[in-house]
């Protein structure tokens, strides 16, 4: 009896992001038909691009471990309440401070890579943690602040990478670091096949996280305040002690987003390799998509992978260029956020006259 | 290496008109914060602006229709941000990130579809916006270089602001606006007509980045970019809240950063780390914050609202 | 006999809440009727409506003899219908002269003339002897000068009826005096004033007629010169008591102490002003008084959710000077909050979610920071059980469960800490009438346990029912303590409305 209760309260809160998706395949279909190419045909290649064969599954997983990281430290701030725009900055500074670590920190292997996660990790805690601090204490909107510092940190590990840690020993001038050492690199889970350790990595995290929201006391002081400062207060909870938390963790994990795709897939740290395919933006994607759920934010991201890797073997295919996945989540995305109004209005508005009135 | 060579005329010259499409979008942005909506959008409606501009310019041969047909696009895409944040009561932050991903996939789309290209769409037969000598002000020594010569939406943008000065502190409508956006409520108990004031700045935003656009792809070199606008939407955005949405403000803000831009571009020549002078923008922006009240994004938009 | 103004049968339905039942009041020109009643009469219901805010389930408005029907405030105004409302409705950037002009701005050339404004402005203030300064900020002014604003708008904006909601609820003696002296003013000028308030001593000066509503129906409709303050407070409040239920003689030491506890004062009216109070163990303590007379703001000092200027309180040993609401809690105290919607609960976060709150750190229910869900369950279904809560499972949105069943919750969670000191704020608001007596029950149960409650309610009989001693507020101090034997509903409700004891009966015997 339970279990069908809770089967229903899931697929009732699954409506409209599906609905949104549908639209959006929908709107898909419109610009394909547009270009002159057979919808079904060309759906049927974004299919085969992301899920046709193993090689093509693992490169669609491969892509999603940075936005699955994204987009959980995004949960995170969601559901605390807050909106934290700066996951791209955290996620590079945590990129670039995994490098140097790997790079610089002597030992062995398992050394590098740890100190390459904790590097990473800090790295973006920190400064998620800076944008935190200036809200609680001088109310600098954190809207604003983590946008602006976006900027400063992408171009600041730009600046590393240009100048004092810069690999200058190829023939061209790259704004990237050396490679790092094989021994730090974490390893690929399928031989020959492009996705590594940090899937699992981020695999475990979503499950984590949604043990530690839904299970521990930390995970409901979370979630209050998110759901009502107010009540928070009232019930005792420190405020800003978990906005602070809330902020550093999501950061973090931003942070490590960036660290794993240093340590498993680039080996080394590229400028511009983590903010041209837009995992950050795909990722705050996919935490909405899910509504900050951790577990639905990792499907969300790998649905959300699929569609850009599809696009891609779209592009390689047939006529269609790989935009198609913007329009897409674009549409997707603007349903997902607009409260279309049907039969659940006028339950609202019920519900909100009763205690309207006098 | 001298100041002289550094800071020559064509620096400054360049720095005018790379400001144009900042000052036009961040107006435009500053007319969305005024009437109570922050809008992340304006990237998206840049772009959109660029892309029918030359869309119009192909079709019909004329700069004048260009201009008017990229502001149109833009218009479109800004009222399409205006439903979902009025009409459907959406989040306004995360509206204007699906515009910006919308019309991103929709124009490159669009190169494919209508001029069957990727990447950059050319054509040498395609007139530009001219350059419009002032007869007078040519003259003058020095500065008269700096000041005629430029295309007719970088004037324009300059006028923009005047008239969004003028709009907002001596006409009865810009007041209007601005009380909505100071107070909603009391705005509509007093029977002010709250949506048509909103869609109304939504629209103009849409004009104002419309011609952003067009300066773009119109401006220098004839042709449209993928993604060309290159996050010129979002220092525009910075530049509105530097500038407390205030037209004035805006005008000093936006030459502050392109200066900063141009400056940059300089020093590369000189091998000097640019990525520094390209963050003070940003860190100057941020320290303002400590001391300005909120005129980037409303109250109820920031800290504790998120998107659920 | 024409009246300006007729509100004919007016009845306004929200769902299946009554708020306005069938209310009939009439205006004469140069008139000054206040309509009284306590919080959740209907008064500000009834008001919406004639100011467009809502509209009508039945009933007519008729405007100097004809039928009006207002679609939105816009209507109203141009009617000659002006609200000055409770919570003022000014921006706070714009000058006190843009604030009058709004809407009805002088224009030359197209342009916004604040010239030609700021000129009208200071002959509609000369006019009515109304003294604002036309260039300061909004935001700079004094609450007794940005209500000024707000009158000179509406009279800017060509009112001849005017509202005025709660007007002197936030102002300082003086300031009433000044406020009531401009009323009657403006009713020689030939406008017609509606006062809605709950404060006696200010109608018995300045209103001509009096309509009083309780539960949203008119209970009385008189002239001044026939009424007094206590007649008026017994058709406001009303006889409606509970049985009583036994309660055992204790004489327990002194647990919750306050001591001249003051919040604001400064330049404004205190909200709190050198309040003291003492609730002994095995004792309920009532609150009397109409809301807004700073009741919520002592709750939330008591509970640690609001700054205080000066004073301090202690619950037995442990100074709560400067402590958070977490150890106010670990001390013993547990708070049933008057807003369940804006502190009690989230709306988004399930039943069980919402009993949780303070649970969650508990040792029984907690393990290395795991929350044991199953343990406290069982708890939960026991307050669904003894409290007959009415949800379809415990995941069930808080925000969907009816006000009256999230009270029954919050209810039971707060009871279920067995702390030393409750404070209950309108414990019973909105909740049918055998859970009223059952959560009555249970609070008189708690105090015969040897704790202390302190009970705040604007139902005069609820407080009636369960206090042992009554201590009114007024205006953000404590006016009288009486013991429940000496307490009756005429002297409470006169101390309540502001009036003192003495007040002698002025009725004369004709009839309206």
């Amino acid at each position: 009896m339970k279990l069908q209760r809770k089967l229903q309260q899931l697929l009732k809160s699954l409506i409209q992001p599906l609905m949104a998706v549908l639209i959006g395949l929908l709107t898909g279909a419109v610009a394909i038909s547009l270009v002159g190419a057979s919808v079904l045909e060309t759906y049927k290649v974004m299919w085969d691009g992301a899920f046709g064969n193993f090689y093509f599954v693992t490169a669609t997983l491969a892509r999603a471990t940075p936005i699955i990281l994204i987009g959980l430290g995004l949960a995170i701030a969601f559901r605390a309440g807050v909106f934290n725009m700066g996951a791209e900055g955290q996620m590079v500074l945590g990129a670039v401070s995994a490098a140097l670590a790997a790079l610089y920190v002597p030992g062995s292997g398992i050394i590098k890579i740890l100190a390459a996660l904790l590097a990473g990790f800090l790295a973006g805690g920190l400064w998620s943690l800076l944008a935190g601090w200036m809200e609680t204490r001088f109310k600098v909107q954190l809207l604003i602040s983590t946008l602006l510092l976006n900027y400063v940190a992408v171009l600041f590990a730009g600046y590393l990478v240009s100048r004092p840690f810069q690999d200058k020993s190829g023939s061209a001038a790259l704004a990237q670091t050396h490679m790092i050492d094989q021994v730090a690199w974490l390893p690929k889970l399928f031989q020959g096949m492009s996705v590594h350790m940090g899937f699992v990595i981020a695999i475990v995290l979503a499950v984590t996280l949604y043990i530690i929201l839904r299970f521990t006391s930390a995970g409901y002081e979370v979630r209050m305040l998110g759901y009502n400062p107010f009540f928070a207060e009232y019930g005792g909870i420190n405020k800003i002690k978990v906005l602070l938390f809330s902020m550093f963790f999501s950061g973090g994990i931003a942070g490590l987003a960036g660290t794993v795709e240093v340590l498993g897939s680039q080996y080394r740290y590229v400028e511009g390799s983590l903010t041209v395919p837009g995992y950050a933006w795909t990722g705050l994607m996919a935490a909405l998509l899910a509504n900050s759920n951790p577990l639905g934010t990792a499907v969300a991201a790998i649905l959300l992978a699929a569609l850009q890797t599809g696009a891609m073997g779209m592009e390689r295919n047939t006529e269609v260029p790989l935009e198609i996945a913007s329009v897409i989540q674009g549409v997707l995305i603007l349903f997902v956020t607009a409260k279309i109004t049907m039969n659940w209005w006028k339950v609202k508005k019920k519900a909100g006259d009763i205690h309207g009135a006098a | 290496m001298t100041s002289m060579e550094l800071l020559d005329l064509s620096f400054f010259t360049s720095a005018i008109r790379m400001i144009s499409p900042i000052l036009l979008a961040a107006l435009g942005g500053a007319l969305c914060t005024r009437v109570g909506i922050f809008n992340v959008g304006l990237e998206g409606l840049i772009l959109a602006g660029a892309f029918s501009a030359i869309v119009g310019n192909y079709f019909s041969g004329s700069v004048l229709v260009a201009v008017l047909v990229g502001a149109l696009g833009s218009v479109l895409a800004s009222l399409l941000f205006g439903l979902a944040a009025i009409r459907f009561k959406a989040n306004p932050i995360v509206a204007g990130i699906a515009i910006n991903f919308l019309v991103l996939g929709l124009t490159t789309f669009g190169l494919r579809a209508i001029f069957n290209v990727k990447g950059a769409f050319y054509d040498k037969n395609m007139e530009g916006l001219p350059k419009l000598d002032i007869p007078v002000i040519e003259g003058i020594p020095v500065v008269g270089n700096l000041l005629s010569g430029h295309s007719p939406l970088v004037y324009i943008a300059f006028l923009a602001a005047i008239v969004l000065y003028i709009f907002f502190y001596r006409t009865v409508t810009g007041f209007r606006v601005l009380a909505v956006g100071k107070n909603e409520a009391a705005a509509r108990s007093l029977g002010l007509k709250v949506t048509l004031l909103q869609y109304g700045a939504i629209v103009a935003c849409g004009i104002l980045c419309g011609l952003a656009g067009a300066q773009l792809s119109l401006g220098q070199v004839t042709m449209f970019t993928e993604g060309m606008t290159a996050g010129r939407g979002f220092i525009a955005l910075v530049a509105m809240m530097l500038g407390q949405s205030h037209p004035i403000g805006i005008v000093g803000s936006s030459l502050l950063f392109g200066l900063m831009d141009a400056l940059s571009i300089r020093l590369q020549g000189f091998s000097m780390p640019t990525q520094f002078t390209a963050m003070l923008p940003y860190i100057i922006t941020i320290f303002a914050m400590f001391f300005l009240k909120d005129r980037g994004a409303d109250s109820q938009l920031s800290g504790q609202q998120s998107s659920r | 006999m024409t009246y300006v103004l007729e509100m004919k049968d007016m009845s306004k339905k929200y769902g299946d809440f009554l708020a306005n039942d069938r209310i009939s009041i009439h205006l004469k020109k140069g008139e000054v009727l206040a309509i009284v009643g306590e919080n959740g009469a209907g008064k500000t219901t009834l008001m919406r409506m004639l100011y467009g805010l809502e509209q009508p389930t039945s009933g007519e408005i008729v405007l100097n003899g004809k039928t009006v029907k207002f679609s939105g405030p816009l209507d109203a105004i141009e009617s000659g219908i002006g609200m000055v409302h409770q919570h003022f409705m000014l921006f706070s950037d714009f000058s006190v002269t843009e604030n009058i002009v709004i809407g009805h701005e002088p224009k030359r050339n197209g342009f916004f003339n604040r010239k030609a404004a700021a000129e009208k402005v200071k002959e509609l203030s000369e006019h009515y002897k109304i003294n604002v300064n036309p260039l300061k900020k909004a935001g700079d002014c004094s609450i007794g000068e940005q209500q000024r604003i707000e009158i000179l708008k509406v009279l800017f904006q060509g009112a001849d009826i005017i509202i005025l909601d709660e007007p002197t609820a936030v102002l300082t003696p003086l300031e009433v005096e000044e406020l009531l002296k401009t009323i009657q003013f403006l009713a020689e000028q030939g406008k017609s004033i509606i006062l809605i308030t709950h404060k006696l001593p200010e109608v018995m000066k300045v209103a001509d007629q009096i309509t009083v509503l309780r539960n949203g129906k008119v209970t009385g409709n008189v002239l001044k010169q026939q009424t007094d303050v206590e007649q008026l407070a017994t058709m406001m409040v009303g006889r409606e008591l509970q049985k009583l239920t036994d309660r055992i003689q204790l004489d327990g030491d002194p647990l919750l102490v306050v001591e001249n506890l003051t919040i604001g004062g400064k330049d404004a009216k205190p909200i709190l002003d050198q309040l003291s109070l003492t609730v002994h163990r095995g004792e309920i303590v009532g609150i009397a008084g109409v809301s807004g007379n700073g009741q919520s703001e002592l709750i939330q000092a008591i509970a640690g959710l609001r700054k205080i200027d000066s004073g301090n309180v202690r619950l037995g040993d442990s100074s709560f000077s400067g402590k958070t609401v977490a150890y106010r809690r670990n001390a013993g105290l547990a708070h049933i909050p008057e807003d369940r919607y804006l502190w009690g609960a989230a709306k988004e976060a399930s039943v069980e979610e919402t009993g949780l709150m303070g649970y969650y750190r508990k040792r029984n229910f907690n393990q290395s920071s795991f929350i044991k869900l199953n343990a406290f369950r069982k708890l939960v279904r026991g307050w669904i059980d003894r409290f007959e809560i009415k949800t379809p499972s415990l995941d069930e949105k808080s925000g969907n469960l009816s006000g009256g069943n999230l009270q029954k919750l919050i209810v039971a969670r707060e009871l279920g800490f067995e702390t030393d000191f409750l404070i209950a704020a309108e414990p019973t608001r909105g909740v049918d009438i055998g859970a009223m007596e059952y959560i009555h029950e249970a609070i008189i149960e708690k105090r015969n346990n040897g704790d202390g409650i302190l009970l705040v309610s604007s139902e005069l009989s609820e407080i009636l029912t369960l206090s042992d001693r009554i201590a009114v507020m007024y205006e953000g101090k404590i006016v009288d303590i009486l013991d429940r034997n000496e307490a009756t509903e005429e002297r409470l409700s006169v101390l309540m409305a502001g009036g003192n004891e003495n007040e002698a009966s002025t009725k004369t015997t004709t009839t309206a």
